[in-house]
């Protein structure tokens, strides 16, 4: 997807490294329309409450944190997933109208709509 | 190998994050983040296909198991009991250009043997299943007042 490109800047890794828990990336997906971008990101534990969705400076943030759930005096004995906070930066040229992104999170599974602005419609010109 | 010799050795930062952003390549980088993220945390393949991460906690009177699934289909899911190993079964619909398709997981889990089996539930919330299996009577801590003479 040559409109995204990735990119976490240098500043918010040295923040990140430290915080008790270094965010991690969550896995994602990019589809294109001809109207709009679409973007899943699996956040399993988000709700909508730990969610926050930025967009500045063509660059697209979402930080989710983990809602976690255990009762209190609960020990674990074996892990395998993480309590870290998500966090992904993607950038994109400014084709997309940041005004009508649309999100929606439901069972842990993010999906945003990044409409296209009306300049980067493909357009069909009429023959006179 | 320039590549490699114009940037710090990559390979002693042991946080997945620290690979980010060093690739130009997105889907590259992606991949690696990946491939990183789940060596580190040590189990494989998570979500990309079958497998999912899953956690055991125990309390007092139930042992928890919690289990990642994002955007599992509720009717779908299905948590069983058999021979004493509890059996997660799941699926997810993944919209692709070529339409809808069914993601399968599934994944079994050893229990232990103190497990009340006829009591077992479960819930599903932001992604995450949680199931809940009580601890036999005879298994759970017990004070017992002993008298000294």
């Amino acid at each position: 997807m040559s409109f995204f490109s990735t990119f976490i800047n240098p500043a918010s890794s040295v923040r990140a490294e430290s915080d008790q828990h270094p965010p991690i990336r969550p896995r994602f997906e990019v589809e294109e329309t001809d109207a709009a971008y679409g973007l899943t990101v699996f956040l399993p534990g988000v709700s909508k409450e730990g969610l926050e969705i930025t967009d500045e400076d063509s660059e697209l943030c979402i930080r989710g944190k983990r809602a976690t759930a255990m009762p209190s005096g609960a020990v674990a004995l074996h892990r395998e997933s993480s309590d870290a906070p998500y966090e992904l930066a993607l950038t994109h040229d400014n084709t997309v109208d940041t005004g009508k992104i649309v999100a929606e999170i439901r069972d842990g599974v993010l999906r945003l709509s990044l409409p296209k602005a009306e300049s980067a419609k493909p357009r069909k010109i009429a023959i006179s | 190998m320039r590549y490699i010799l114009t940037h710090p050795d990559t390979r002693s930062l042991a946080p997945a994050a620290a690979f980010s952003g060093r690739l130009a390549e997105a889907g590259l980088e992606n991949q690696l983040d990946w491939l990183f993220g789940t060596a580190l945390t040590g189990f494989p393949g998570l979500a990309q296909g079958g497998q999912f991460p899953v956690d055991l906690y125990q309390d007092k009177d139930n042992t928890y198991v919690r289990a990642e699934l994002p955007g599992a289909t509720r009717d779908a899911i299905s948590v069983e009991i058999v021979n004493g190993s509890l059996s997660i079964q799941a699926s997810r619909k993944s919209k692709s250009t070529e339409g809808e398709e069914s993601v399968w997981f599934s994944r079994l889990i050893s229990l232990p043997d103190d497990v009340q089996a006829d009591k077992v539930s479960a819930s599903y919330e932001n992604g995450m299943l949680t199931v809940t299996l009580p601890r036999t009577e005879e298994s759970k801590p017990r004070k017992i007042n002993v008298a000294i003479n």
